[in-house]
């Protein structure tokens, strides 16, 4: 592609050179602080029930814990989400149901597992019908406890944010 | 167009606001529901199964797990049942005892339901005021037992923790608060015009249908039906209290919600009963606390909690069958255990839950209502799904 300009003549592909330098752009410093910054305090996550932590995750949306001043406001649609938070023990069933939404949703994504179930199957260890998420999905927080607080879950969102503000979870690639 | 073109196949959930751990499978005409089939089983986790392979003790954590917002009905359903097979009772205090943690556990499981519908119908407020004030419920049954909601406060014999000191002041003033705001919550969501547009005359089960089908819980008594386990069959402590059995004719949606929040008033009532009539004694049975050695015997004493004795551990049940009915926050609750005398686990367990009883209304009740209307209806029957699939 050609493209003149005040009489210098610029070779090569414009969009693909454009989208370089945006990408350069956005993971350079001062840039990049914001980024992480916006991106940190508007986890959404999508509303998918998994299992009896429901109950727990309910309650920490709720007045008295009010994850909500963290940013993290349950959504409707996986398509404007960008956290899946598995809530408990993840069946065979569920577990493709999980992967449809995880896949749905727009780059950069976050998994928080939440309960001893999340973990390692917890009191359903030894169940026929379970999978482990960390098997089928890329978590990146795991809250222990069965069920965990609502404590442990606004503990579980402020450790992503940390996780995220530090460069580590989003990159930027094209 | 014929009809069978214009029928369209709609899929609600498992990834959807209002269709919590399970699928509706709606076949719609426009906007009317031709057909709504409830396709459940995602959050099974075969807790029958797991209940031959665990101990007769470690299985009281277990049968909670499903119905996380009402444990106390399981709780109380298993220990009644393992009890029959023992052959021992529990002392009057630990009766009490059960019907109070019983009756807290069911108005905070009724105020989640109800926080759960009023998001489904659209009203946020409904969700953050029953979910707000379900916490001060929440916080005097930890005072009671240590834990936010798994409980696992009954034991075969008794309970695990004698009243703590000044429960009763602390107790009053939450009921109290509660009472106070009930008038606002008529005044902001139940008398709302928008509310009653939405649930009024939706949804309706009639007496017949609803004792046809086998219904169970407050979504019976809302249809006219004064079957309470309470009363048929009491249990615990039950027999002593004097209460009422809420019920309401018209069937709809509506009158369900009305059910719960009568039952929220007449749990109040039992709680307060409860706290003046306690008895003084013991709270686990003598046949146990002897087995205990005498230096935590004393302990036990001083600090009101009670110790394990060493044959809780590999506890063996005499050969037989029990059955036991409780009546929990959604409906009744039914365990059935056989034991064969001679391994430590039981040689089969049934749960029978109210979730899975009611399930059958989601065909039922939506056919001919609005797409609109799956969620409201959903909500007032207060249905959990993990407790249904088990
Ligand atoms: S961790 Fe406990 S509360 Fe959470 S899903 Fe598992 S069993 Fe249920």
């Amino acid at each position: 592609m050609v493209c003149m300009m005040e009489g210098t003549m610029l070779l090569g592909n414009l969009e693909k050179s454009a989208r370089k330098a945006a990408a350069w752009l956005v993971n350079k410093t001062p840039i990049r602080n914001i980024r992480d910054w916006g991106i940190a305090f508007s986890l959404w996550p999508v509303h998918f029930t998994t299992a009896c932590c429901g109950a727990e995750f309910a309650a920490s949306a709720a007045p008295r814990f009010d994850t909500e001043r963290f940013g993290f406001l349950p959504f409707i649609a996986s398509r404007q989400c960008n956290l899946l938070f598995i809530e408990g023990t993840l069946t065979k069933k569920m577990g493709e149901a999980a992967i449809w939404v995880y896949e749905q949703m727009p780059e950069p994504k976050f998994v928080i597992a939440m309960g001893a179930c999340g973990i390692d199957g917890g009191i359903f260890w030894n169940s026929y019908n379970i999978v482990r998420p960390m098997d089928i999905l890329p978590v990146s927080v795991f809250i222990p406890g069965c069920p965990p607080r609502p404590e442990a879950v606004a503990q579980a969102i402020i450790m992503l944010q940390r996780k995220i503000r530090k460069g580590e979870m989003v990159k930027y690639e094209f | 167009m014929t009809v069978e073109e214009r029928i369209l196949e709609l899929l609600i959930g498992p990834q959807h606001p209002a269709s919590g751990h399970m699928r509706l499978v709606a076949k719609i005409d426009g906007d009317i529901v031709v057909e709504l089939r409830p396709n459940i089983g995602y959050v099974h986790r075969s807790v029958e199964k797991l209940a031959e392979v665990k101990k007769y003790l470690h299985i009281i954590p277990l049968v909670e797990r499903p119905s996380l917002a009402d444990t106390t009905a399981n709780n109380l359903a298993y220990v009644m049942a393992l009890e029959k097979l023992l052959g021992i009772e529990a002392p009057p205090r630990a009766q009490y005892l059960r019907t109070l943690l019983a009756e807290i556990n069911r108005i905070h499981s009724h105020l989640y339901g109800l926080g759960i519908h009023g998001v489904m119908i659209g009203s946020s407020t409904a969700y953050m005021w029953c979910f707000g004030d379900r916490e001060p419920f929440i916080e005097i049954a930890q005072e009671l037992t240590g834990a936010r909601l798994t409980y696992s406060y009954i034991i075969p014999g008794g309970v695990r923790r004698d009243l703590p000191q000044g429960f009763e002041d602390r107790v009053e003033k939450v009921l109290r608060y509660l009472e106070n705001r009930m008038k606002d919550y008529f005044d902001i969501y139940f008398n709302n015009p928008v509310t009653r547009a939405r649930l009024e005359g939706v949804g309706v089960l009639t007496k017949e249908d609803a004792i046809k089908l086998g219904v169970t819980g407050p979504n019976l008594r809302a249809s006219g039906v004064p079957y309470d386990v309470r009363k048929i069959e009491p249990y615990a402590a039950y027999p002593e209290l004097d209460f009422e059995v809420v019920t309401r004719e018209e069937g709809d949606a509506l009158a369900r919600v009305f059910v719960r929040i009568g039952e929220i008033q007449e749990s109040m009532k039992i709680i307060r009963q409860v706290l003046k009539n306690i008895p003084e004694g013991p709270i686990f049975h003598e046949k146990y606390v002897k087995m205990v050695p005498p230096k935590l015997r004393e302990y036990m004493k001083e600090t009101g909690e009670v110790k394990f004795p060493g044959t809780f551990a590999n506890l063996r049940v005499p050969a037989g069958e029990a059955i036991s009915r409780v009546e929990g926050g959604r409906g009744e609750v039914v365990f059935y255990l056989i034991s064969d005398g001679k391994s430590l686990s039981p040689y089969r367990m049934r749960m029978v839950t109210p979730s899975f009883r009611n399930v059958i209304l989601f065909e039922h009740l939506t056919k001919g209502h609005r797409v609109a209307d799956i969620p409201a209806i959903y909500g007032s029957l207060d249905y959990f799904p993990p407790e249904a699939d088990r």
